[in-house]
């Protein structure tokens, strides 16, 4: 059986219309607050021209959203304050909605997500940061954790240890003690959501079930999400090739040889 | 007493004595470090606070924000050391004597936790005053319950952030689940054993609204618009 076929596809039943995040770019100021500016064109795509235009802001690890009215689809305008308050990370990420206010009020009548900064200050990342960004965030006393959102995946690191999202981003010892792991739980997550593989779908879960495939053995797709044991099969390929790719066991040996921490005296 | 804040060995002095306190009943509650100047400094600008007795959450609420009035909200919500502190001054009222002995409980319920997000929204005092922030009015589902008590109805819409980003909601969540005869939350409205029932607010609702928000812009609803997507299944129930 193709395994493919035996996933589930995700249909867009809302009759909403997808919005390229092409059409909308997004430049951010540093400042504090920083301030952004939108150029919107979606002339071309049919929305009643008294339909709101509405912008939303946010980013890993905060609880606000920010939203700034951005006129009607017939009459785009930037807002006088597009100052993104309370938003302290630094990837950044935007939506586009545009909202019926007649007919069905309130339902959304297009809408792009996840949209990235084409140009930004120092404060703010641009483009998207591979499959896995680091973002520095309040944890307490943890470490560090994943954030599952609905476009990416995070690695939010405490922001109160000087140095630690540095050290994830090279240590060579947190490399190789944490990523195979951090790697098996995402592709778990990731079948879990049972992504398409054919779309273009730029979402985490079809991004990591395509980084997996490549990765495994076989390149073989992923199997069914209710399989539990060929789903550990199919990780386990993926995490061992990954540990093989990068040497994961002599990198470790490499970076800890200065301290021996062996068991003879 | 002016109003202070705890400095980071603050903090941590206090969570020693909550250790202390959970293990021995009868340590006394160390007001001396209220005023230590090793560990606190006073918030900026100054701010009597007073020895209030709340008789509910509401009565906090409406007492801290009069107080705090003049601090930058933004300030407020991320000052650990504040909150911390106003747990000690409050210690009697946060961590009632009953039955002859005190119960402790985790440290986040009276060490304010600032932007963890598992954590935040349980400390007592925080959670008042942050309520009455986000819901101005349609908030006495959330605030009826006595100031040491943590009940299911805060800490399940609390901690779902984007419950709490819609405007209508506290309006929504009030309709349908307060209970003018009683005074409270209606009956079966949380269930503590996570069995779902139709109309119920700590899982039926979230479900709904995430179905929701997928194809409406839910921020821009009226409590009314709100409560005709919801639909029959939350208009018939809960029972009262």
């Amino acid at each position: 059986m193709n395994q493919r076929k035996a996933m589930n596809k995700r249909f867009n039943f809302t009759g909403r219309k997808r919005v390229a995040r092409s059409l909308v770019e997004i430049e951010v100021f540093d400042g504090e607050p920083r301030e952004f500016a939108a150029t919107i064109n979606i002339d071309q795509l049919d929305f009643p021209p008294d339909a709101d235009v509405i912008v939303e802001a946010t980013c890993a690890g905060s609880s606000t959203i920010c939203r700034f009215p951005f006129g009607t689809a017939g009459e785009i305008k930037q807002p006088e304050n597009a100052l993104l308050e309370g938003l302290a990370g630094e990837n950044v990420f935007f939506s586009l909605k545009v909202v019926d206010r007649t007919d069905r009020f309130g339902r959304i009548l297009g809408l792009a997500e996840n949209i990235r900064p084409i140009r930004a200050g120092k404060q703010t990342a641009t483009g998207r940061r591979g499959i896995l960004p680091i973002e520095r965030a309040e944890l307490g006393d943890e470490l560090w954790r994943l954030e599952f959102r609905d476009q990416d995946v995070f690695l939010c690191v405490n922001k109160n240890v000087s140095g630690l999202s540095e050290r994830f981003g090279f240590d060579p010892l947190f490399f190789t003690a944490l990523y195979p792991g951090i790697i098996r739980t995402i592709l778990h997550r990731a079948i879990e959501q049972q992504p398409d593989l054919d779309s273009d779908d730029d979402r985490w879960p079809t991004l990591w079930v395509n980084f997996g495939r490549k990765l495994h053995s076989m390149h073989e797709d992923p199997p069914p999400h209710d399989d539990d044991e060929q789903c550990d099969e199919w990780v386990e390929d993926i995490v061992g090739e990954f540990c093989r790719n990068h040497k994961v066991k002599q990198k470790y040996l490499d970076c800890s040889a200065e301290g021996d921490w062996g068991d003879d005296e | 007493m002016k109003l202070r804040r705890f400095t980071d060995s603050g903090i941590e002095q206090f969570r020693i004595f909550l250790a202390k306190a959970r293990e021995n009943a009868n340590v006394l509650v160390p007001v001396e470090l209220l005023e230590d100047d090793a560990h606190t400094e006073v918030v900026d600008p100054e701010i009597e606070i007073e020895d209030q007795s709340f008789a509910t959450r509401a009565d906090a609420a409406t007492y801290f924000h009069a107080k705090l009035a003049v601090l930058n909200a933004d300030d407020v919500n991320s000052d650990s050391g504040m909150w911390s502190w106003l747990s000690l001054y409050y210690f009697d009222q946060v961590c009632p004597v009953m039955n002859g002995r005190r119960t402790v409980r985790n440290d986040y319920t009276y060490i304010y936790e600032a932007g963890v997000m598992r954590h935040f929204y349980r400390h007592l005092l925080y959670v008042a005053w942050r309520i009455k922030q986000i819901a101005p009015t349609h908030n006495r589902l959330f605030l009826h319950s006595k100031v040491h008590v943590m009940d299911k109805v805060t800490t399940e819409v609390m901690k779902r952030l984007y419950l709490t980003r819609i405007p209508a909601i506290f309006e929504a969540i009030d309709r349908l689940y307060w209970n003018e005869t009683s005074r409270g939350p209606r009956t079966s409205i949380v269930n503590p054993r996570k069995r779902e029932m139709p109309g119920d607010l700590t899982t039926r609702l979230p479900i709904r609204l995430r179905q929701l928000e997928k194809t409406y812009d839910l921020y821009s609803l009226s409590a009314d618009q709100l409560l005709e997507l919801l639909g029959e299944e939350f208009a018939l129930s809960p029972a009262n």
